[in-house]
């Protein structure tokens, strides 16, 4: 999911950056500091299955889990897992409070002028959900504006939405969003919302979870390649996760793991 | 019931982050309500835009900032600095609570200590402050239960406490109403017993001859 931060978290970072501004910290090295450690300090928002989530036991698990444990295996390092709301990610990427994080992002420009992005390790798209009830129909996507719509605030399908808005397609009473894609989700089987816009690797999983649903529409408006996040000018540390995640492509283990989290 | 021990498990975070966060706004909350009332024009006049500042901006705002500026100059893991932050916060709430109880203490008693030779601080110490803390208890329990509340909102920094638990079983189990619902028994539990902690505290402090 390629996320915006919301306005909210985008005025305190700007806030942040100003002031820390003068106390820049020294760029050491950071693949190295790493090593040393033994141990990278991953974030990510553990609210997005089948990508990240928590079992009822609590466990991590999911396709960017098992994927980023390896390649810190491979890098010789273990993963320290810090779980933080999606719109908290960037910015505590940016400020230097996790080496890195993986997160289903997507590239965006607006994101690039904040943090770095890895090569990407998979290809998203997005997908249009409804109730089975659902009687209406959209043959382009941008007939979406006909219908109440619901999104994740600050992945790149709001950027989307936001776009039509801003075009003047989609009425911005329309259009509503959500912390989180579940609750999107719970809306939609309450009537609130008629379509839910989302990445539909996930929408698959609601679909299964939640039942009475089905997806009228698949493909990248919005999504598109999700790499890795780190800070910006982190070089060595970006080239070393590009060559595993190119070793890991070519020996099938990033397709075994789709297979395994996402039945493809 | 694995589902519920693990929302439990934040449990103890969340008290964590409240025994850091309203002590220390404790503290600075009476601190920066005395100097609001005896501390003079000028003291007064700060304590009033720091009050103001605090309360002004959203606390979701201000523990982003608190905790970006402050790791910047030392490094605080995030459950330290979301505490401190909500402490930060809170002491702006306190302090308006103890400037109310302050100036309720009739002035009478300030004068009646002085005439009897007491200095200004120990007629504040020994004869103002016991009676305006009895005062603040009932307005204090109030800001206590919000700092319960409010602690959930470290997990914007990466902690994962009882709010945040929940929404991350929401997700991944599609149980909403199971997930919440244990979140909110828990709260509900910490702040009854909370305040059921401070009526006692306010009935054994109790001065016999006041109603």
């Amino acid at each position: 999911m390629m996320k915006r931060s919301n306005t909210m978290i985008m005025l305190t970072v700007l806030l942040v950056s100003l002031l820390a501004a003068c106390g820049q910290r020294e760029p050491a090295d950071q693949l190295e500091a790493i090593k040393q450690k033994g141990v990278i300090q991953v974030g990510t928002s553990a609210d997005y299955p089948p990508f990240e989530s928590v079992d009822s036991a609590g466990n991590l698990v999911g396709f960017d889990v098992d994927l980023m444990n390896e390649v810190a295996r491979r890098m010789g390092v273990t993963v320290d897992w810090v779980d933080m709301p999606f719109d908290s990610l960037i910015a505590a990427v940016q400020e230097g409070k996790l080496d890195m994080a993986i997160s289903a992002f997507n590239y965006s420009d607006e994101r690039a002028q904040r943090i770095d992005f890895t090569e990407a390790y998979y290809t998203s798209e997005d997908s249009f959900m409804v109730l089975e009830s659902f009687a209406g129909q959209i043959n382009q996507p941008e007939e979406i504006a006909n219908y109440l719509v619901g999104v994740q605030t600050g992945t790149t399908q709001d950027e989307w939405l936001t776009g039509l808005i801003d075009e003047g397609i989609l009425p911005e009473a329309n259009l509503s969003r959500y912390d989180r894609v579940d609750q999107a989700a719970l809306d939609l089987r309450a009537g609130r919302i008629e379509v839910l816009m989302s990445d539909y690797v996930p929408a698959q999983e609601l679909m299964k979870t939640m039942g009475g649903m089905k997806i009228v529409y698949v493909g990248v408006l919005s999504s598109g390649p999700m790499n890795m996040v780190v800070p910006k000018g982190s070089a060595t540390l970006t080239a070393a996760l590009n060559d595993v995640i190119r070793q890991l492509e070519s020996e099938g283990f990033i397709d075994q793991l789709a297979i395994q989290h996402m039945g493809e | 019931l694995t589902f519920i021990q693990y929302i439990a498990s934040g449990t103890a975070t969340t008290i964590a982050v409240t025994l850091i966060a309203l002590p220390l706004g404790l503290v600075l909350g009476v601190l920066t309500a005395l100097l609001h009332v005896y501390g003079g024009k000028l003291p007064a006049r700060l304590v009033y835009i720091y009050s103001t500042m605090m309360r002004g901006v959203p606390p979701i705002v201000l523990l982003f900032i608190l905790y970006f500026v402050m790791s910047g100059a030392i490094n605080l893991s995030p459950f330290l600095a979301g505490s401190l932050s909500l402490g930060i916060i809170s002491s702006a709430y306190q302090l308006e609570i103890f400037r109310g109880a302050l100036q309720s203490v009739s002035g009478g008693q300030m004068m009646a200590a002085r005439a009897i030779g007491m200095s200004r601080i120990k007629a504040i110490r020994h004869i103002v402050l016991p009676q305006a803390l009895r005062l603040a208890i009932p307005g204090w329990s109030n800001e206590a239960a919000i700092v319960v509340k409010d602690s959930s909102l470290v997990y914007a920094l990466g902690v994962t406490e009882i709010l945040r638990r929940a929404q991350l079983l929401s997700a991944s189990t599609q149980q909403p109403f199971l997930a919440y619902g244990t979140a909110a028994v828990i709260y509900f539990l910490l702040v009854f017993i909370t305040n059921r902690l401070l009526d006692l505290l306010e009935r054994r402090t109790r001065i016999p001859a006041n109603p």
